[in-house]
């Protein structure tokens, strides 16, 4: 076997063309990594001189009274992650802004795709593009070629006169195909590690490196199936077709489809509805009963007793904001229901579209690869909650300040910006087992027809 | 050997070739799916239209009928305050054909005086964003994408196929030219995928009426669509006659594929981010929070002279001759003040957006495919101008509102049933 795959290796590396792909794919991913990261550090100081920008409008302004500040509100800026550079997920078509203020929550503006004509159906060249599209279709035809130019040459019979068993040498071939595609996975690994030295934490280097094998799992996946259809099928044009039809399946096609009939299975809300039902719910009450009126004559009533007195006047703070406090959390009640509701919705999807990894190794390896690089679906719901919650802590804040009076510009001042705390990734590991699942049951289930195949088929 | 025999030859082959007949079954399902998707996102959109024209139909009747019972006539101000305005853009008749940007925009838009066109109710619909990212199997994206790999299943064994069982000669002696034989067998499928999506794109026209009304674009689709295939089938062409062996010659064309398909378009894709980093529009938000405080805070006299650089004409009108504003026109002169800061806001991004277009058109003479696809989003109606238009109208109905509705306040109008049909024509009010 060792000398097998050394020969393999050998072969391999005195084959010009492909001398001159690996050294241009190293290359490309090279560049790539690296244009990823300045474009993605370019990204950063934009948002960062954005949120500064606001920052000192929010400390200059003149702040009326704190309720005031509360509709002047904030804006919460979706960060770019430090694995943003390798696969940017969903954040191309998401805004990246949110606007933070009393009575209402809001969703994400300004999102890239729609500032601008369409360039890419299949995202940028970033090393994902490479990694999921380009790299794989090179082993593809890789694999294919080395077991059956081995074949159709007759070298494959004298190897087993030499000795050999079938299943050394497809193994040997699976074995030295899979190592070039880690190869040019360190390759990127490697860079992201040397640029982001000073970023680089615990929870990032742990990312990398489920990155890194998720995507390994998949490369040997993709270069079994290559090998085991070559092996089976005694056509090689049949087993090239099958092979690129499978890949665009797989990438391309299944995708795009199984995203659409998911959302036929679970559709959403459109944005009128959602937003008439939450209209309605605000004005109505959340079961339907309770008028706004009456709510706040029960508050007047409430604050009245609780501070002893009988009047408005006589109360020792200001019930404005009081009442704003309880508007706003009513809001909140109304905002947990529909937004909660949708959210959940989404996440239903999300799941339903994982269990899609059973027929398509290549879903659970994109959900695996944004979700390591934290720019998946979940990451930016983390987002939007904490966003939220940031809003809702800081509008009480304010109506707390009008209720007990006394503030000054010390106290707008002292208001903290919102910071978006990027998941630990443990947290949220439970979110794709399904997908690692799948991507382990898929590379044994192939590595098993490729052993017990190698031993069935006669090379006559 | 007869060259049209050869076409005969090929036609038979096709039929015969479990695979390849397979595979051209599998995208005749994709092609009808894709249409079916179109024509359900498109149904969808005109249902939310026709619903939110429901909705503002009954509000203008009630209007109308409170007309009836009225001895005085009410004042302009306030009749225009219940005009329920809203912006809308109805999809194409050729929309199933190809959503293109359609997923990243919203469609319909309610109109307010505190309205601008980069409001949050202008983002998409609501969906699943990693759904967006994968994107719709569309039409267009067929055509575009998988078409290429299509005619690669189809004809990367030409030649090579006899070149690998070395019996290339033994054709060379039966048909006297390689080239051509090779130039026919190619033609076939070349015509047979021309001819099957020239009849995807007809009978959806049909099914759509829009055979005649859109003759135009559909004649410019079939041209657009006709000569891209002819692109890559030119390539290919040129690939099995200078390849050997049809491994090499399926590899080679799955480079080139890769290389218009995925790697130009994502390298102009990311050097136009890094050229043209996505902004924040901090003008836009500036305009829309701390300019809009500041106007809040203003005198009323202020409010007064800043309203006249907005409407200079509206020195002529009758409560004009105080030279102050009537507190009751405050808050419309404080819309339409905002309404001209956040024109001049908005027109800075869409100039920065214009560059970045500019920049990806740059890129059309090596990155075909961004071209094609932004050719064909536009006779569609679904590409980033048809948006940025559609922005233009939804702002046009907003100046027109807020001219009303000052312009109208300030000469102390009085609003008939007919001045309020014709104010309802004006703000684009449809009642079909």
């Amino acid at each position: 076997m060792k000398y097998l795959l050394i020969n393999q290796w050998k072969g391999l590396f005195r084959n010009r063309l492909f001398m001159i792909l690996f050294s241009v794919f190293t290359i490309t991913l090279l560049l790539t990594t690296y244009l990823g990261i300045i474009q993605n550090e370019t990204q950063i100081a934009a948002q960062q001189e954005a949120q500064e920008h606001i920052r000192e409008q929010w400390d200059e302004m003149n702040h009326g009274n704190p309720h005031q500040s509360a509709h002047f509100g904030s804006y919460a800026f979706k960060p770019s992650t430090v694995l943003n550079s390798i696969d940017e997920g969903i954040n191309s078509v998401t805004g990246n802004v949110i606007r933070l203020e009393g009575h209402r929550q809001n969703d994400v503006m300004f999102s890239e795709a729609s500032q601008s004509l369409l360039v890419s159906k299949f995202g940028k060249l970033k090393p994902s593009l490479l990694l999921q599209f380009i790299i794989p279709l090179f082993l593809i035809f890789l694999s294919f070629s080395s077991y059956t130019q081995e074949r159709d040459t007759g070298r494959l019979k004298l190897l087993i006169i030499q000795g050999a068993s079938l299943k050394q040498v497809i193994f040997s071939k699976i074995i030295s195909i899979w190592l070039i595609g880690l190869f040019l996975l360190l390759v990127t690994t490697l860079i992201q590690l040397v640029f982001n030295m000073n970023q680089l934490d615990v929870d990032t280097f742990l990312r990398l490196i489920l990155l890194l094998l998720s995507y390994s799992i998949y490369y040997l996946v993709l270069i079994n199936i290559t090998i085991l259809l070559s092996l089976l099928l005694r056509s090689s044009t049949a087993a090239l077709s099958l092979t690129i039809v499978i890949w665009v399946l797989w990438v391309v096609f299944l995708p795009k489809m199984i995203g659409n009939t998911v959302e036929k299975i679970e559709p959403l809300p459109t944005r009128v509805a959602f937003q008439k039902q939450m209209d309605i719910d605000r004005s109505q009450g959340i079961d339907g009963h309770n008028p706004s009126d009456q709510r706040q004559e029960e508050l007047l009533k409430k604050t009245l007793t609780q501070y002893g007195v009988d009047s408005i006047e006589e109360l020792p703070v200001n019930f404005r904001g009081i009442l704003m406090q309880a508007d706003e959390e009513y809001g909140n009640s109304v905002w947990d229901k529909h937004f909660g509701s949708l959210y959940l919705q989404l996440q239903k999807q999300k799941n339903i579209y994982q269990l899609s990894g059973i027929i398509n190794p290549f879903a659970s390896l994109q959900s695996l690869s944004m979700g390591t690089a934290g720019t998946d679906m979940f990451h930016h719901l983390s987002f939007l909650s904490q966003a939220e919650s940031y809003r809702r802590e800081l509008i009480k804040e304010l109506n707390y300040k009008w209720r007990d009076g006394n503030w000054d510009k010390a106290f707008f001042k002292s208001i903290k910006d919102f910071e978006y705390k990027l998941p630990n990734f443990l947290e949220f590991a439970n979110k794709y087992l399904l997908d690692t699942l799948f991507l382990l049951l898929w590379s044994c289930m192939l590595l098993f027809l490729t052993k017990y195949s190698s031993e069935k088929t006669s090379i006559t | 050997m007869r060259f049209s025999n050869v076409f005969l030859f090929e036609f038979n082959h096709f039929k015969r070739s479990r695979s390849k007949l397979i595979t051209y079954l599998i995208f005749l399902f994709a092609c009808i799916y894709s249409i079916y998707s179109g024509f359900d996102l498109q149904h969808k959109q005109f249902n939310t239209i026709d619903n939110i024209q429901l909705d503002q139909k009954k509000q203008v009747m009630q209007v109308s009928n409170f007309f009836l019972n009225l001895s005085i006539e009410p004042d302009a101000i306030d009749i225009l305050g219940y005009i329920p305005t809203y912006g809308i853009k109805k999809p194409s008749p050729l929309f199933p054909l190809g959503i293109g940007q359609a997923e990243q925009y919203g469609y319909y838009k309610k109109i307010t005086t505190w309205s601008s066109t980069y409001d949050n109710d202008m983002v998409e619909e609501l969906a699943n964003p990693e759904r967006l990212v994968n994107g719709n199997i569309d039409f267009s994206f067929l055509v575009i994408f998988l078409l290429p790999i299509l005619l690669i299943i189809f004809t990367y064994n030409i030649r090579g196929y006899e070149q690998d069982a070395r019996f290339e000669k033994l054709i060379a002696i039966q048909c006297g030219s390689i080239r051509k034989w090779v130039f026919i067998r190619f033609l076939f499928y070349l015509l047979l995928l021309i001819l099957t999506v020239i009849g995807f794109v007809i009978a959806v026209s049909i099914m759509n009426n829009a055979i005649i009304d859109y003759m135009g674009e559909i004649s410019s689709l079939i041209l657009l669509l006709s000569s891209y295939i002819v692109f890559f089938g030119l390539i290919f062409y040129l690939i099995i006659l200078k390849s050997h062996g049809s491994s090499t010659i399926a590899f080679k064309m799955m480079s080139v594929w890769l290389l218009f398909c995925i790697i130009i378009p994502g390298s102009v894709h990311q050097i136009a981010s890094m050229v043209y980093p996505v902004h924040y529009m901090t003008d836009y938000l500036d305009a829309n929070r701390k300019e809009t405080y500041e106007v809040f805070d203003l005198p009323n006299d202020s409010l007064y002279f800043k309203l006249l650089d907005v409407y200079p004409d509206l020195e002529q009108t009758q409560y004009a001759q105080n030279n102050s504003i009537n507190q009751k026109f405050v808050r419309n002169a404080i819309s339409a003040i905002v309404n001209d800061m956040n024109k001049r806001a908005i027109s800075k991004i869409e100039d920065k957006n214009e560059e970045k277009n500019q920049f990806v058109r740059a890129s059309y003479w090596f990155n075909p495919v961004s071209f094609i696809q932004n050719k064909w989003n536009s006779y569609i109606s679904t590409d980033y101008y048809a948006y940025r238009d559609y922005r233009i109208e939804i702002q046009a109905i907003l100046d027109k509102k807020l001219e009303l509705l000052n312009f109208e306040a300030w000469n102390d109008k009085t609003v008939s049933k007919l001045t309020y049909e014709t104010y309802l024509k004006d703000l684009k009010v449809s009642l079909d």
